[in-house]
């Protein structure tokens, strides 16, 4: 786990350069538009909105028995918005090696800081989001105090895409195919996961399945917490450790192997 | 030298055992299958192999050697932006790499907002910025330009305000590659001058050029690097001597390989596709070509701060420079005001004239200038040395000799032009 301490410990060297790479990227997504800063937020709002809006108010579309709550549009957002914040996030983590590229050519900066900056951009434009949804699922959850795992929660989903993004951007580095296949599972990935039907809708023998999807623990602790206000069972703590894990393990190894030569091949 | 009797000498810069390793793959498919498995055939190619060196403080180095010998690279490893495969840096102090300008900055955003940006990712902070604004804006003459979005500026404006941000502060080490042709002779001046004040204030310079004028008149000691690694490494004229040496060899070997031995017009000038003809570019290899006196007749000595003086009304230059090959070389000549404006400047090519050859093989021109048609003043020349075509500049000897002319009659103005009256 040397390799990945030492990036750990030059993104904490640089926190506060982070901190204006943060706030830059965040900028630079709406450089130039009169709304500015809210647009970020407004796609996604916009989406989760429309979700509500079609599926409990214009079709008032029930889900059957066993499912953690019976309207539709709630039930798809609390599974769908951490979806979109997830696949921002590793996408743009995926990328942020290769737009660096000519900025890491001529700066002295550890590489690593362009996927942080990357994924917590994603992260400081959907964290407020997936809080907001948090606070309106208030009558759902009555503020149970089970809804503080929303945050160990957040931090999961964070340290995934953090090792993901990473991982996927020293791959994509290497071989510039990793973003199109990628684009391509993230797109497919949404049917492999419990966020548009409920777990006990799939097939018993099937279900294996979808912990492939690291989205798929996260997930289901969302929909325990904000829908039933319910602790979420240790399967989904362990299978997320287990991603994170994973994550680490493959991660530590790819950058041991290209650390000198990842700037090369941008 | 710079450094001062008393200073003590402390190394800045300490480059040990240095090697970099290009890895090879014949594929991007090897290169993933290299990271996923830990084993792939890749080909290696050793940039720079075992370099090893010491800097001290104020020293200035200049780094000579063949394209391909290596020279980015240590520049980038130095610089921190490549990592090396083997060995050692050390580097003591804040390091600043002038390598290329203006990247990094975002197109929408203002030259401000990029300024401050720009220093975030050299390490300065956004306190410490404000208390350099007003000094960077000073110099790189934006004006009100800085709040306008940079991609409204001309390539010129962003170099300005690209190389004011990153010397703002003094380093401890500045790394500078190829010459600086940053804006507008003016701005260069300016470029230069602060480079030069950083060096008198013990700054240790690293720069990497292909004019051995510049080395020659700049460096303490020079690395000569072939093949990725040090072939010479010491004081500037036995350094830069050896290599001289060895590119003449090495033209020799190619004249004799492409069995001709006749005009090597072409010869290491790599100029595939010819540029623009009023816009000369630097040769990629000098080689030996250089200008080796540049006389002026009849010029007093001299005194103090003021420059000598002209004691004729004409002007005789008497250039002298070394060809390469067998290649006949174009001069050039161009004459300014000290402070203020260009008024000529002349080629042998231009004008269809040829310099002359002596019997020691160098090449020999004289420009004059009867009568010269100049009010009182202070005027500044260069000379210049182009290869045949005119199109590649082997070596310049910039604004390098100031002289005071004085026409006896009290008028002002700058030029007499030809005229008459009637």
């Amino acid at each position: 786990m040397q390799a990945i301490v030492a990036e750990l410990r030059a993104v904490w060297q640089a926190r506060a350069l982070v901190r204006v790479l943060v706030r830059r990227e965040v900028a630079a997504r709406h450089a130039g538009t009169a709304a500015g800063v809210v647009w970020p937020y407004l796609q996604p709002l916009l989406t989760v909105a429309a979700y509500y809006l079609v599926f409990d108010v214009v079709f008032a579309m029930r889900l059957g028995a066993g499912a953690p709550t019976h309207a539709v549009g709630t039930f798809l957002v609390v599974g769908a918005l951490p979806w979109m914040a997830f696949c921002d996030a590793v996408s743009r983590g995926m990328n942020s090696l290769i737009e660096a590229g000519s900025l890491l050519q001529k700066n002295a900066l550890p590489p690593v800081l362009m996927v942080a900056r990357a994924v917590l951009a994603s992260m400081v434009i959907y964290g407020p989001l997936l809080l907001l949804v948090a606070l309106a699922y208030a009558p759902l959850h009555r503020f149970n105090l089970a809804v503080l795992a929303f945050v160990p929660l957040l931090m999961l989903q964070l340290l995934l895409c953090l090792l993901l993004g990473y991982l996927l951007a020293i791959l994509a580095a290497a071989l510039r195919d990793t973003a199109q296949l990628v684009g391509f599972l993230l797109s497919v990935g949404i049917y492999l996961s419990p966020i548009l039907f409920p777990l006990s809708l799939f097939p018993e023998a099937w279900r294996w399945v979808l912990w492939l999807n690291p989205m798929t623990a996260p997930v289901l602790g969302y929909q325990q917490v904000l829908l039933q206000g319910v602790l979420p069972p240790a399967s989904v703590w362990l299978v997320g450790l287990l991603w994170l894990g994973g994550l680490a393990l493959a991660l530590n190894v790819v950058v041991a192997r290209s650390r000198d030569q990842l700037v090369d091949w941008l | 030298m710079t450094h001062h009797a008393n200073s003590p000498v402390h190394t800045v810069l300490k480059v040990q055992g240095l090697g970099k390793e290009y890895k090879l793959y014949a594929s991007p498919r090897e290169r993933l299958k290299a990271l996923l498995t830990g084993n792939a055939r890749h080909r290696s190619h050793w940039a720079l192999r075992d370099v090893s060196f010491e800097l001290q403080r104020g020293q200035c180095i200049g780094v000579i050697g063949d394209n391909g010998a290596g020279k980015s690279s240590l520049l980038k490893l130095l610089a921190g932006t490549l990592q090396p495969s083997t060995g050692r840096i050390e580097r003591v102090g804040r390091v600043t790499a002038i390598l290329e300008l203006g990247a990094g900055f975002h197109p929408d955003f203002s030259g401000r907002d990029n300024l401050y940006f720009g220093g975030s990712l050299i390490g300065i902070d956004h306190a410490e910025m404000a208390r350099l604004e007003p000094g960077i804006i000073e110099f790189c003459e934006l004006g009100e330009a800085l709040d306008r979005p940079v991609k409204t500026y001309s390539s010129g404006m962003a170099v300005r305000l690209a190389f004011a941000l990153v010397t703002a502060v003094q380093p401890d080490v500045l790394i500078i590659d190829e010459a600086l042709a940053v804006g507008d002779q003016h701005f260069q001046k300016k470029c230069i001058e602060r480079i030069m004040a950083f060096r008198s204030n013990g700054c240790t310079i690293l720069f990497c050029s292909h004019s051995p004028y510049h080395i020659r008149h700049l460096c303490d000691v020079a690395l000569w690097l072939k093949g990725g690694q040090v072939a010479q490494f010491g004081a500037t004229e036995p350094v830069l001597a050896a290599y001289d040496q060895h590119t003449r060899q090495r033209q020799l070997d190619e004249q004799a390989l492409a069995g001709t031995g006749g005009a090597n017009t072409n010869g290491q000038v790599a100029l595939a596709a010819p540029p623009e003809p009023d816009a000369p570019v630097a040769a990629v290899d000098a080689g030996s070509a250089c200008i080796l006196s540049v006389d002026v007749k009849d010029l007093g000595e001299a005194q103090g701060e003021r420059p000598a003086v002209l004691l004729s009304t004409d002007l005789v230059v008497t250039i002298t420079a070394r060809g390469r090959g067998n290649e006949r070389p174009n001069i050039g000549f161009m004459i300014e005001q000290s402070k203020g404006v260009g008024i000529t400047s002349l080629a042998t090519h231009e004008d269809g004239a040829v310099p002359v050859q002596l019997d020691d093989g160098s090449w020999r021109s004289v420009l004059s200038f009867p009568d010269l048609p100049l009010h009182s003043g202070d005027y500044v020349i260069s000379a210049f040395l182009f290869d045949e075509t005119g199109l590649a500049v082997y070596d310049e000897w910039f604004q390098f000799l100031h002289f005071s002319f004085i026409f006896p009659k009290p008028l002002p103005g700058l030029v007499r032009l030809p005229h008459h009256w009637s």
